[in-house]
């Protein structure tokens, strides 16, 4: 658009990113004779690509940091994953975004395909909703932790709660894997083998795993079926209940 | 049949009104695409039909629209994106640029989520407040069938506008209503409630951005709402017969205030910062205080709440000589809870309990050098430390043994090859090694197990992670990629207890080739294991260590096929499959099974999805476009069941109580069939 001025076309048109048209012609054409480039060239260095596209888009508030960023260290380029000349940009579309990711990411082509799943094949929740991929916060979060990443859909999670569980505080990934898992709220792993990786006591909490052989209500036997040890501790991200000490203070209600 | 083309039509009145506003318009200046078509599902779909609004066999229709307006000489777009607006989960946006000076947007969404069980219960009261769970239980299997569900429904507004040169101002606003209800439980039995989670979420943000020359920076405000509808749920067993009060998550709020900026030194020398400070609160009434004996005589009725969180950082990056390249980041992450402590719970089963605030100081120092070598070859080395400083909760709220310092160092080398036409990767080595200070124990003397374990996110541990991937294209026809990784955690600690190893292991090939100008086949294959080691307690103090072994194999393919068939037909074909396979391995030494329960058996999932799609041309600006799917989920989960000698058995909530079942369909085939028309602007 020649009517935004900071645009190529209001700048020199292709040689603003391409390079001298005219030195490339008099030095008798060809690829990459005369000082003319192509940012999606395989063997452009790729410091030398994204200063291309950094000439204008530096100024972007989530690319700020980029060259702190995972991704501009490894020597990801811009064009890595984006189309250009195109007008359908397929990182840029929830939809079709994570296909472009598991370019590189492949665990995660797997695992949004498990039963237990964010809205990823749908185009609901993209990569980038979590992940600000031109970034340099911890684990590339959009947000400057996972938590308040996380919060962004789960607010209710934050708290504070009368009673807080301190994994919640700290990394919601701690139990939950958020791109899929077999069990269900995304769980890393099965109750109670997940719960007794940070609580031994003596009583239910070091019980056997196993599905029951039939109705009980015992504690010491359902920390495996149906929700596990969540079928009692089920406010297991913060209560904010006053009820005596046998209940709350272990998120059961 | 491509994702894009899984949308349905629905003749509603919005369609209709898309359609008589803009398909005039569209039709004359005017690019995107507009396509109609109907389809069905042969067989209800509960574990793949989850989020896609298709959950249910029947017929569906569809509607997609994507159309932008341009016009050069003012230089403004105008966006209209709607996506399966025949759907439950129907999404629309519209967009309006003028370019660098103004624009607006705003988007609709729904994401609906349909859990993939049905639960069959007498529970009286769901979506309620009240709930009451029957007493005598009911013969499982005789009540009502129930599908749990909750909808978002949100609502984003962003604004542009460019001030001056190199100044824009930007804002958005998103609304966003959560209804339903979820699996949740009574808590003081295992017996079946839904938790009603009617609540909105806003998130506002306003920033300025000056980037003019060597200097970007901008600063802003955000600010959450969270606000629920419910705040307690009462639940007795039908003849008013234990009551137990169920607290939900209470309203709160907080802002920020940041300013973060990038400042080039010199063509070849960065700096940025950022600083941030928020404050998030929670003080509202507690409900339980209002029911008489639940509340310690001497708790605040409000908990007071407040949370600040203050971030420091300043990066530097810099390319000294051609060869080198520098990256440091230093990074502090003050996350303070301020919430008072009081004591809340009366005295009774147990000791007074106190409200439990964590917080956590973060100290983070990051180095990272590329050298770039001969033949495109660049070395990598970086070196990471993470140290986190924590309150430790007084001694009568701690239930597992808590450190005050955990520190983790992380190295990194590297080495990748880059600028080839034929062959280009990576492999990267990191080696981390977490440990802190003495644990701080629970000390409870009727319970001195709770001090021999190292509870998970906290233990000392090293970790060994291999990383590999590799391009190869032999010939401007074939592509390959490999890819390898390979991470090992060995856990360890003063205590006997918890994680004592963890494994991840992928391997993947992925391949296409260019047959003719027309045809291409793709493939791959991935190949992951997970696996971790425990050691726990077997049933408490006195008895033996038991080990376990948590093992998942996943095996997942696809193969693929497009190309085009008589000059015009457009075609493809795509077939995936993912397979899981999870193993629980328990080993007691000397001890025996105990009588109630069985030995965990292995859990297979399998999910096969076959897709055609066959595009006819029938005008020069449309197609005719035929989609068919077909799913295969085959399970044999045991989540919910239970294993008498006569044989599995859907497992029934409670005894006296209840008697809420939990089911899915195990095993389903259902396909898709759909056509649409497809016209183009």
């Amino acid at each position: 658009m020649k009517t935004d001025a900071r645009t190529p076309a209001a700048r020199g048109g292709c040689e603003t990113c391409h390079g001298n048209g005219a030195a490339h012609v008099k030095a008798g054409g060809g690829r990459g004779v005369g000082g003319i480039i192509n940012p999606a060239s395989r063997t452009l260095e790729a410091a030398r690509k994204n200063e291309i596209c950094l000439t204008c888009h530096q100024g972007d508030p989530n690319r700020l940091q980029w060259k702190s960023s995972t991704h501009a260290i490894r020597d990801t380029t811009c064009t890595s994953c984006h189309k250009l000349h195109s007008a359908h940009d397929d990182v840029r579309d929830k939809l079709t975004q994570p296909e472009v990711c598991f370019v590189c990411h492949k665990e995660q082509r797997v695992q949004v395909n498990k039963p237990v799943r964010h809205p990823i094949l749908e185009g609901k929740v993209g990569c980038s909703d979590c992940h600000n991929v031109h970034g340099n916060n911890p684990k590339q979060m959009v947000r400057g932790s996972v938590v308040e990443t996380c919060y962004q859909c789960h607010l209710e999670k934050r708290g504070p709660f009368v009673h807080n569980h301190q994994p919640v505080t700290e990394d919601c990934t701690i139990c939950h894997q958020p791109h899929g898992t077999t069990i269900f709220s995304l769980l890393k792993s099965r109750p109670p083998f997940l719960c007794q990786d940070c609580h031994a006591s003596s009583g239910h909490p070091t019980q056997f795993a196993g599905p029951v052989t039939g109705r009980t209500t015992s504690p010491g036997s359902l920390g495996t079926t149906g929700r596990g040890c969540l079928n009692c501790h089920t406010n297991i991200h913060g209560s904010n209940s006053t009820q005596d000490s046998q209940t709350t203070g272990r998120f059961r209600r | 049949m491509s994702k894009k083309s899984r949308h349905f039509f629905r003749m509603t009145p919005l369609a209709v009104a898309l359609l008589a506003a803009h398909g005039p318009v569209l039709a004359q200046s005017t690019e995107g695409s507009l396509s109609i078509g109907a389809g069905n599902w042969s067989n209800d779909r509960p574990q793949t039909g989850v989020y896609d609004g298709m959950r249910d066999s029947g017929g569906y229709g569809l509607l997609d629209l994507d159309v932008v307006r341009r016009d050069e000489a003012t230089g403004t777009w105008l966006g209209l994106k709607g996506r399966y607006l025949g759907l439950d989960i129907r999404e629309i946006k519209a967009d309006w640029l003028r370019q660098g000076n103004i624009g607006a947007s705003l988007d609709y969404n729904r994401i609906v989520r349909e859990t993939p069980f049905v639960f069959n219960t007498g529970l009286v009261g769901i979506g309620t407040t009240t709930q009451l769970v029957p007493t005598p239980s009911i013969t499982p299997g005789t009540g009502a069938d129930v599908e749990l569900k909750t909808t978002r429904e949100r609502l984003t507004g962003k604004f542009y506008k460019n001030l001056m040169a190199g100044l824009d101002f930007n804002a958005s606003y998103r609304h966003e209503t959560k209804k339903g209800n979820r699996n949740w439980g009574r808590g003081g039995a295992p017996e079946f409630v839904a938790e009603p989670i009617d609540s909105t979420i806003e998130i506002g943000e306003a920033a300025l951005t000056f980037s003019r020359g060597a200097l970007q920076l901008t600063g802003g405000f955000y600010g959450t709402w969270y606000k629920t509808d419910n705040t307690l749920v009462t639940t007795s067993l039908t003849n008013g017969a234990s009551p137990f009060y169920l607290s939900l998550p209470l309203d709160n709020q907080s802002w920020e205030g940041y300013l973060n900026g990038g400042y080039n030194f010199t063509p070849t020398t960065r700096g940025t910062f950022k600083a941030s400070y928020s404050r998030a609160t929670q003080n509202e009434h507690l409900p339980t205080a209002d029911i008489p004996g639940l509340a310690s005589p001497l708790a605040p009725e409000n908990l007071n709440g407040r949370l600040d969180t203050t971030v420091l950082e300043a990066a530097l990056n810099s390319r000294p000589m051609r060869e080198l390249s520098i990256a440091a980041t230093l990074r502090y992450r003050d996350f303070d809870d301020k919430t008072p402590v009081q004591q809340y719970v009366i005295a009774g089963a147990g000791a007074p309990v106190y409200n439990t605030p964590f917080s956590y100081t973060n100290h983070v120092g990051k180095l990272d050098a590329t050298y770039r070598l001969p033949m495109a070859y660049s070395a990598l080395a970086g070196v990471e430390y993470n140290g986190q400083n924590r309150s430790v909760p007084t001694v009568g709220t701690l239930w597992v043994p808590f450190r005050a310092e955990v520190d983790e160092t992380t190295y990194r080398l590297g080495l990748s090859k880059s600028m080839s036409d034929t062959v280009n990767g990576s492999v990267r080595w990191e080696y981390a090694s977490r440990d802190g200070d003495s644990y701080t124990l629970p000390n409870n003397p009727a319970n001195p197990l709770q001090d021999n374990i190292n509870p998970l996110n906290i233990s000392d541990r090293t970790r060994n992670k291999w990383r590999a991937l590799v391009d190869w294209s032999p010939t401007d026809k074939l592509s390959l990629q490999f890819g390898f990784s390979d991470a090992k955690d060995d856990y360890n600690g003063p205590n006997s207890y918890g994680l004592q190893k963890g494994k991840a292991q992928n391997y993947t090939v992925d391949g296409s080739y260019r047959l003719t100008s027309t045809w291409q086949f793709n493939a791959w294959y991935s190949y992951d294991l997970n696996k971790a080691n425990e050691a726990t307690q077997n049933s408490g103090a006195g008895t033996p260590t038991k080990f376990n072994e948590l093992k998942e194999t996943d095996n997942s393919y696809g193969a693929g096929v497009k190309g085009l068939l008589f000059d015009k037909l457009k075609v493809g074909l795509n077939v995936e499959q993912f397979k899981t396979k999870n193993k629980y391995e328990q080993n007691i030494v000397g001890a025996t099974l105990p009588a109630t329960q069985v030995p965990t058996p292995d859990v297979n999932n399998r999910l096969t999805r076959i897709k055609l799609n066959a595009d006819y041309p029938v005008q020069k600006t449309a197609e005719v476009r035929l989609s068919v799917i077909h799913e295969k989920w085959k399970t044999d989960d045991w989540t919910w069941m239970m294993f008498p000698a006569s044989g599995p058995t859907p497992w029934a909530y409670g005894t006296a109580n209840d008697g809420t079942t939990v089911t899915s369909d195990s095993n389903y085939n259902s396909t898709f069939v759909g056509v649409r028309y497809v016209y183009k602007f």
